[in-house]
């Protein structure tokens, strides 16, 4: 079945995320549809799905437009949309979930578990693969998951399939298991869109390539006729803005030292080390494991294998509170999960790190407790009414200025900070980078972790860059441009 | 509540501004009427203004009296509901920690401590502490099982309730416990004229934990954790010791209010003490505006929680309702106390 999408137009107020787009899939073919965060992929996909609307367009399907109100429309025309959250039930047998929302019954009106079982096991055999249909889904790998999903998909008669990230959360073996999969659709005339960050990846299965930024098709081809230096250069564009905010920095002891940090899944043999007045980045994309490496280092994953140094003094941390105790700050990230207590006020949460050495006879002292906490306020410049007002009250930004208080009335030698510019506006990101660079001056060891490449090179003296679970390399200077960690990150 | 710059509020303005903003307004509310109806269901046909006055003074002594047990038992459910926990066991604990203290102080025909020559104050302190340890340990148990092993707290409390009421009732089947009389003064010491200890240990406790709950890292932790548990522990809370202590606070309360309850009637029916007291607390914690979804609540709620229970049960008892339609009633008052704290939060 051939897809063409002509002029798709969709915007969500004044965003406008798709401007024009155009994008076409021919049976039998898998075209990687590539761009940074927020360019405008999911929204295009989704539209294709029946989950969004486009404002303007059409869609054709062999050559006759088709409009998909619901995302069961889409899935009856023949499209299915393989999400990152796998859409199985863990706690039923593959042969079940294979026949969900459409059980197979006896004249009884039971289910007719033989007929699904053998009806399940002769697709299987058909497409060489080698699953149990009794299997409970619980039981399967992340890759015999996504390729039960893509199964069930065929079995209702999908010609496209869209896959959006699929080889995130996979191991080495696991995604060539999901690729082998990917050829035998090929070989059966099926289309699929392989939405993806990794370029490698993207050269060693697809045959087209379509790349979107901010919301214009700017390079479509060939995937033969480039080279994963072109495709990341295309997905960041060539105006960067490349100017370091960090001037000479000196440098001071080492604070942090990991030495051969393992923990599977997430990031195995990771060497790195941090000094006082510096600002390390360390950059990845989704599923490179620099959220989990730097969790642990604050006691939050538990059992880890290596040796974690702080102040050249080898240490073991296994807890939030042990790693607190030690010096180390930790601003998480996804705020209104990880970072702020809605329930509670500005004060409270400003302060929650310190109630402890606050107190005056068991009790909290909140004089003490405010005065901390305004001195942090004026340093940040964090915006707000009055110290008891809710947390939920201020702005994504200052909400963020208030989490950073907290760590800083703990005075950290060394300060962690996870997608610290997450869902603050631009202003407030400024004021951030600001607050980073002061604190490097006054001496405290800061790493950021960031997939944002800009955010890296403005405020960071050098950088780690991750690539699944390894340090592909250390980047600095010259060579720390967005194209060079684009390439390193998507495995180049 | 902070109180907006505004120029000048009537007093309705005020009253519709609380009323739609703060849930404890409500709350006070429906006590204000309770109260009203229930001095109304009491009556005026005194001789004097002061007969009336030392009979409505006597009545809610009563009351007082007759919930401080639960009234303590709830102080210690508000901080276990804030949490995001339950505890079931309180009923079943209470009378596991009764059997304890009345083995060690019996007084016909002999208990432990009678056997070997200590009687009087000394024996009644030394069970008093046994009965605390032993509440102590049953709140460590159903902690250490919650925090650590990460057991819901529904399950782990429902097997304990279950554990302490069968255990104690098969153990003390033949042992025939009377409390020595002296014993008894814990409880029913006259002050003025009347039996009012039972309410002082319940005011004085609430007092210390409405502190506790207001102004100690541990009690702000307890809300930080009911709240959000896992920036509570990235803020470096350690989240396993505070509710396991939240346990143990609990476990005391109890033992508490099975001191005082001995002390009030000198015995204790092993199979009917005790019984419903977690759902009684339970609903003291909601009526008062904790949420159960944990993060949300206080202990003054509890202490109007209680009193509008209290109230509530008064007044079905004054007006003459058969006892079989009284827990009905108070179903009642749950749902609807709870209702009018929804409307505020939506809004």
């Amino acid at each position: 079945m051939n897809l063409s999408m002509r002029g798709i137009v969709k915007s969500f107020g004044a965003n406008d995320v798709l401007k024009s787009v155009d994008f076409s899939l021919k049976g039998g073919e898998i075209c990687a549809l590539l761009g940074e965060n927020g360019a405008g992929k999911s929204t295009l996909m989704n539209i294709l799905g029946g989950v969004l609307q486009a404002d303007a367009g059409t869609i054709e399907l062999d050559g006759k437009p088709v409009q998909f109100h619901t995302p069961h429309r889409s899935l009856e025309a023949g499209i299915a949309f393989i999400h990152q959250e796998l859409n199985l039930i863990n706690d039923l047998p593959v042969y079940e979930n294979m026949f969900i929302g459409r059980e197979l019954k006896k004249k009884s009106g039971l289910l007719d578990h033989r007929e699904m079982i053998r009806q399940t096991q002769q697709f299987f055999d058909e497409m060489g693969l080698d699953i149990a249909p009794r299997a409970m889904v619980s039981s399967l790998d992340a890759s015999y998951k996504q390729i039960v999903e893509i199964s069930r998909a065929l079995m209702m008669k999908a010609s496209i399939i869209i896959m959006d990230e699929p080889t995130t959360s996979l191991t080495d073996p696991e995604i060539e298991r999901v690729f082998d999969m990917l050829r035998t659709l090929k070989g059966q005339q099926v289309g699929v869109v392989f939405i993806s960050h990794k370029l490698r990846e993207v050269m060693e299965i697809c045959d087209r390539y379509t790349v979107l930024r901010d919301g214009v098709v700017v390079a479509d081809g060939l995937v033969k006729d480039t080279s994963i230096n072109q495709l990341a250069c295309d997905m960041v564009g060539h105006a960067v803005k490349t100017d370091s905010a960090r001037g000479n920095t000196t440098v001071g002891a080492e604070v942090l030292r990991l030495e051969n940090l393992t923990l599977e899944p997430y990031y195995r043999s990771v060497n790195l080390s941090v000094h006082a007045g510096e600002v390390v980045g360390v950059t990845g994309l989704l599923g490179d494991g620099r959220s989990e490496l730097f969790r642990t280092v604050f006691g939050d994953m538990g059992k880890y294998e290596g040796q974690i140094f702080l102040n050249e003094k080898p240490v073991t941390i296994h807890s939030t509170r042990q790693a607190l105790q030690m010096g180390i700050g930790y601003l998480p990230r996804n705020r209104k999960e990880n970072g702020i207590i809605k329930d509670m006020s500005i004060l409270e949460n400003g302060s929650i790190v310190t109630w402890p050495r606050l107190t005056r006879f068991g009790l909290i002292d909140r004089k003490k407790q405010l005065a901390e906490f305004d001195r942090q306020r004026q340093e940040l410049g964090i915006k707000m009414e009055k110290p008891d007002d809710s947390i939920t009250s201020l702005s994504g930004g200052n909400q963020q200025k208030v989490v950073l208080a907290k760590w800083l009335s703990a005075r950290p030698g060394l300060l962690i900070l996870d997608n610290p510019t997450q869902g603050v506006d631009v202003g407030a990101k400024e004021d951030i980078y600001d607050i980073i660079l002061r604190l490097a001056e006054a001496g405290v060891a800061v790493v950021v972790l960031s997939n944002e490449a800009q955010e890296i090179i403005r405020v960071c003296d050098r950088a780690y860059v991750m690539y699944h679970g390894d340090i592909r390399a250390q980047v600095q200077g010259e060579t720390m441009n967005e194209q060079e960690m684009m390439r390193l990150a998507t495995g180049g | 509540m902070t109180v907006a710059k505004q120029k000048k509020e009537t007093f309705f303005q005020r009253v519709a501004r609380e009323w739609k903003t703060n849930p404890m307004f409500s709350t006070g509310c429906v006590l204000v009427l309770m109260i009203v109806i229930q001095t109304v269901a009491l009556g005026f046909n005194d001789a004097s203004f002061g007969a009336w006055l030392q009979r409505w003074g006597k009545n809610w002594i009563n009351i007082l009296r007759n919930n401080a047990g639960v009234g303590i038992v709830a102080l210690g459910m508000t901080f276990v509901i804030i949490s995001g926990g339950i505890d079931l066991a309180v009923g079943s604990t209470m009378v596991a920690i009764g059997a304890v203290l009345m083995f060690i102080i019996n007084g016909y025909p002999a208990g432990l401590l009678t056997s070997i020559g200590i009687t009087g104050v000394p024996a009644y302190i030394i069970g008093i502490l046994a009965a605390l340890l032993v509440g102590c340990l049953i709140g460590t148990i159903n902690g250490t099982l919650i925090a650590r092993s990460k057991l819901p707290a529904f399950i782990v409390t429902l097997g304990m309730m279950k554990i302490c009421r069968s255990v104690t009732q098969q153990c003390m089947q033949t042992v025939a416990v009377k409390v020595p009389t002296g014993f008894l003064a814990i409880a029913n010491t006259k002050i003025g004229g009347e039996t009012v200890l039972p309410i002082l240990y319940w005011l004085v406790i609430a007092a210390i934990l409405y502190v506790v709950s207001r102004h100690t890292p541990f009690g702000r932790q307890i809300y930080a954790i009911g709240s959000n548990e896992r920036t509570a522990r990235l803020s470096g809370v350690n989240v396993e010791k505070v509710k396991t202590w939240i346990y143990i606070l609990m476990g005391a309360l109890v033992s508490v209010t099975a001191v005082i309850q001995i002390a009030r009637i000198g015995s204790m029916d092993y199979a009917n003490a005790g019984s419903g007291y977690e759902m009684d607390a339970i609903a003291a914690v909601v009526v008062g505006g904790t949420s159960m979804a944990g993060g949300k609540g206080s202990i003054v709620g509890t202490v109007l929680g209680m009193l509008i229970i209290a109230v509530m049960n008064n007044l079905l008892n004054l007006m003459g309702v058969p006892p079989f339609l009284r827990e009905a009633f108070k179903g009642f008052i749950v749902i609807v106390a709870v209702l009018l704290q929804k409307k505020e939060s939506a809004n």
